[in-house]
């Protein structure tokens, strides 16, 4: 794994910043929420106090706190904000909630629902009677069987009236009641008062009534009649009780909307959980609507998801905080409205003379707190991958950069000792203080001990060579001496065996020296224009000479070959090939001088039968001091011979390869020169 | 009477030993390890040789030092180079001051003897009517083995004495080639075959200093030289 690729990997643990920001998000969220709770709560108990010092003004009476049954024919009177029109249509009361089917014992459905404004209570009854009856003319109410809807209202005063409703063609009617006349018999009497719509529809009827709120009271009657049976659902006349009206108290929104900020839905309920009044809304604080929720949302777990789910009803309130609140605790709660937008719930008990007579419920929206938590956390989710978009590309760059520098000293350290053995000091950053710049300057000071040494080994050669040269004059000198001295034969016989040892201490010093030598005479060289073929074609004349044993087979163009150049040093490369051929020629074999013209170059090669040379020698086979073959003679090798051979060959612009014969009985040692 | 012959030689085994060889000769032999000693000697009296080394004790190129010492108090004083110092470069300087040889300590005391000897001849051939049967006369060249002088057109040409014995030896038989090792024969020496090229160039270049169109010491590569008329 390389090292960009490492740092790459740990600046990837930058990533843990935009986590750290959501848990801080979280938190901050969360203390948020908390002080939004208990703002909140504060503000319903404020509330809650402030009404249950004028109770009068929350609730109609005070006295009245029975449950409110629904079975029981208990209706809950809607707060109306418009005038309806009495056209049998519901639409224009604008409430959200379904009539309530009315008690039954027969099967014969009908609900109903109860409105008021200032002035007037409005009901609403929807029947399921697919056959209608219609009211005979002038009859007498409970003689003859009709549709019809009886009512009865007790009166503020208490006193109960009767009415009835029904028609013989659906429309704009009037309520009906029966009175008895001084003779006893009844008639029937038109209320004018009381206003309603017939309307008949595919499954029924429907009847939208208006009455007077000064004839209407605290309890209520009301029962739907099947004229074509036995049909009956609601709370007939004979239940002594009735059904109870739970009115809104009128004037208590007003007052409420006195206590209460922007954004913030209050709510005074009774003990029943019914709604008495309300202020404000929801909705006037929200900044902008909801967008779709960012996607890194999903990073930060479901908060929100086990939170319950509060549906909102039109007549009650409901859910925890009302529930604890009517026990007399102040609660609060966060929730989800039923279109899952989330809501903060605060509800503190109405306590009047130590009763619990209402709850002040107090709503806010925490969308606003959510929009707010997300724009914050897109900020810092946005401005955390930007840093560590940045930590990233910078540390990759850092990375790219230290590994270049690394690159570029491990190349240099690579190519620091060439393949002729020289040292190229001189390591690339060694100028820079930090760790790299040490390393670089460890491989200077490491290259210049070597090229110290290697300088040594160089030159011990030629000054092994030289250094021994007196001592062995001086043997030599000595041994002259003795000859004259007129020694015994056997004495001389021993003189001319320490003399032929001198002399072969003198070529292996020659030998010793003869890189040195050639280096220096290629610096002293000068280039003269000649032909090399005549100078090849004289050369292997000579070597046939001077080689009586081997064969030598010499292949050259037909036309003479001018190049520029130092002849003798080029005789001085032939030698060397060609002793190197001759050494590795098995007796019998053949050596080939070949010669030939190549576009911009010429190509020299002597090749020789005889071993071939391993393939990892090849290519150092003409560098200093390499010597792997041993020859088979007892001349001194220093591997310098075809090292000769390189420096000659590239003084001339040229260059100097071995190979092994294509069919592996032999070797070729090819020199290239340019042409001029 | 007796020549004497001076040996600057810091290395006494072997400054004995030449001693010794020469003195065998009948010559007479006056020895100095360094520089000073042998100019004190000198002040008194020159030697008619001298036989120098070029590193003397403390001094590494003592010896030019005392050969330009030398030959600005005589200006015929035959000097001869013997030195371990075989490189192309030393030869020049040596041969530049003014040395009529550059030897080197390979080779052996009979040689060096024969040499020290054909350089007598010379200073003495040199006072000598000139010997017609030691003439060669070759073309343009002239060569008086008896005097061991040469000239090209008339014009003398100066050679050392290995110079001299390498062109006798190639125009003693115009278009035989010589090979190296029977040049080294011929100029008594021990060379390896760079220094044999080196020389050749050198006689060559002595030649074209008088005539530039000089070609006549010809290059059988391989092989060796020969002389072409």
């Amino acid at each position: 794994v390389s090292i960009r690729l490492q740092l790459l990997i740990v600046a990837l643990t930058t990533l843990v910043l935009p986590w750290a920001g959501c848990q801080y998000a979280r938190e901050l969220e969360s203390a948020l929420r908390g002080s939004q709770e208990r703002s909140l709560l504060a503000s319903a108990g404020t509330i809650a106090n402030a009404l249950s010092a004028q109770p009068q003004r929350v609730f109609r009476d005070v006295a009245d706190s029975g449950a409110f049954s629904a079975a029981q024919g208990d209706l809950y009177v809607y707060p109306l904000v418009t005038q309806p029109l009495i056209d049998g249509y519901r639409e224009d009361w604008d409430i959200a909630a379904d009539p309530t089917p009315l008690p039954t014992s027969t099967g014969y459905r009908a609900r109903l629902q109860a409105g008021a404004t200032e002035h007037y209570l409005y009901l609403f009854l929807e029947v399921d009677d697919r056959h209608f009856d219609p009211e005979p003319y002038n009859v007498h109410a409970g003689k003859d069987r009709f549709d019809r809807v009886n009512l009865t209202l007790q009166n503020p005063d208490g006193a109960a009236a009767s009415y009835f409703f029904a028609t013989d063609a659906p429309g704009l009617i009037a309520a009906q009641s029966v009175v008895k006349n001084e003779d006893g018999t009844q008639r029937v009497l038109v209320e004018p008062r009381i206003q309603a719509f017939w309307l008949q529809t595919a499954a029924g009827y429907r009847l939208e009534a208006r009455i007077p709120l000064s004839f209407v009271g605290r309890h209520l009657w009301i029962e739907a009649l099947d004229g074509s049976g036995d049909g009956r659902a609601g709370i007939g006349a004979d239940s002594a009780a009735g059904g109870r009206l739970f009115f809104a108290t009128t004037g208590l929104d007003t007052l409420l909307a006195t206590f209460i900020r922007d954004g913030t839905l209050a709510t005074v309920i009774d003990v029943n959980s019914l709604k008495l009044g309300l202020a404000g809304s929801l909705n006037a604080a929200r900044l902008k609507e909801s967008e779709e929720s960012p996607w890194y949302r999903y990073f930060l777990g479901a908060d929100t998801e086990n939170m319950p789910t509060i549906t909102a009803a039109p007549d009650h309130m409901s859910g925890e905080p009302v529930r604890a609140a009517l026990e007399g605790n102040a609660r609060a709660q966060w929730a989800l409205s039923g279109t899952r937008e989330l809501l903060l719930t605060a509800a503190a008990p109405i306590m009047i003379e130590g009763r619990t007579l209402g709850a002040v419920v107090l709503q806010q929206a925490g969308d606003q707190l959510l929009a707010l938590r997300d724009d914050a956390l897109t900020r810092l989710f946005n401005l955390t991958l930007i840093a560590t978009a940045a930590a990233v590309i910078i540390m990759f760059g850092f990375a790219s950069w230290i590994s270049l520098r690394i690159g570029r000293l491990r190349n240099a350290a690579d190519s620091a000792v060439g393949s002729d053995g020289k040292i190229r000091l001189g390591m690339p950053d060694s100028g820079r203080g930090d760790e790299i710049g040490d390393l670089s300057r460890g491989f200077e000071r490491l290259l210049s001990r070597l090229n110290e040494h290697t300088q040594y080994l160089r030159t011990l050669g030629g000054k092994l060579s030289h250094e021994l040269r007196t001592p062995l004059t001086i043997v030599r000198s000595s041994l002259d001496n003795l000859e004259s001295e007129g020694l015994r034969d056997d004495q001389l016989r021993y003189i001319t065996r320490a003399r032929e040892g001198t002399v072969r201490l003198q070529s292996i010093l020659s030998a010793l020296g003869a890189a040195a030598r050639v280096e220096e005479s290629i610096k002293q060289s000068e280039r003269v224009n000649f032909d090399l073929r005549d100078l090849i074609t004289s050369a292997v004349a000579a070597y046939r000479d001077g080689f009586p044993a081997a064969n030598f087979a010499l292949d050259v163009p037909p036309d003479p070959c001018f190049m520029r150049g130092a002849p003798d040093l080029l005789v001085q490369l032939l030698d060397k090939l060609i002793e190197n051929a001759v050494d590795f020629c098995p007796a019998g074999g053949s050596i080939t001088v070949h010669l030939a013209r190549v576009p911009s170059n010429y190509s020299l090669q002597v090749i020789n039968d005889g071993p071939l040379i391993p393939e990892a020698p090849l290519k150092h086979l003409f560098e200093s001091m390499f010597e792997q073959r041993q020859g088979r003679d007892d001349k001194p090798h220093f591997g310098l011979g075809l090292y000769i051979v390189r420096l000659i060959a590239e003084f001339h612009g040229g260059a100097a390869v071995a190979a092994n014969r294509a069919d592996g009985g032999g070797v070729i040692f090819s020199i290239t020169l340019p042409l001029i | 009477m007796k020549k004497q012959i001076a040996i600057v030689e810091d290395e006494p085994a072997l400054r004995d030993n030449y001693a010794a060889a020469l003195a065998r000769q009948g010559y007479l032999i006056k020895t100095y390890s360094n520089r000073s000693a042998a100019m004190q000697a000198f002040h008194t009296r020159l030697p008619d040789l001298a036989i120098i080394d070029i590193s003397l004790e403390d001094e590494a190129e003592g010896g030019f030092d005392l050969c330009r010492d030398l030959r600005a108090a005589s200006a015929e004083l035959p000097i001869i180079f013997l030195t371990a110092r075989d490189s192309e470069l030393d030869a020049v300087s040596g041969l530049r001051l003014g040395a009529d040889d550059f030897i080197t300590k390979d080779v052996s005391l009979p040689h060096l003897a024969a040499r020290v000897a054909a350089l007598f001849r010379r200073i003495d051939a040199l006072r000598l009517p000139a010997n017609a049967a030691e003439m060669i006369r070759r073309g343009a060249l002239t060569i008086d083995g008896e005097k061991m002088q040469t000239t090209w057109n008339g014009s003398p040409v100066i050679l050392s004495l290995t110079e001299f014995w390498i062109v006798h030896a190639l125009a003693r038989n115009p278009g035989h080639v010589k090979n190296r090792q029977q040049l080294m024969d011929a100029a008594n020496v021990v060379l390896d075959d760079n220094t044999i090229t080196s020389h050749i160039k050198r006689v060559r270049r002595k030649f074209q200093h008088i005539d530039t169109a000089f070609d006549a010491i010809q290059t059988v590569y391989g092989m060796g030289y020969r002389w072409v008329e």
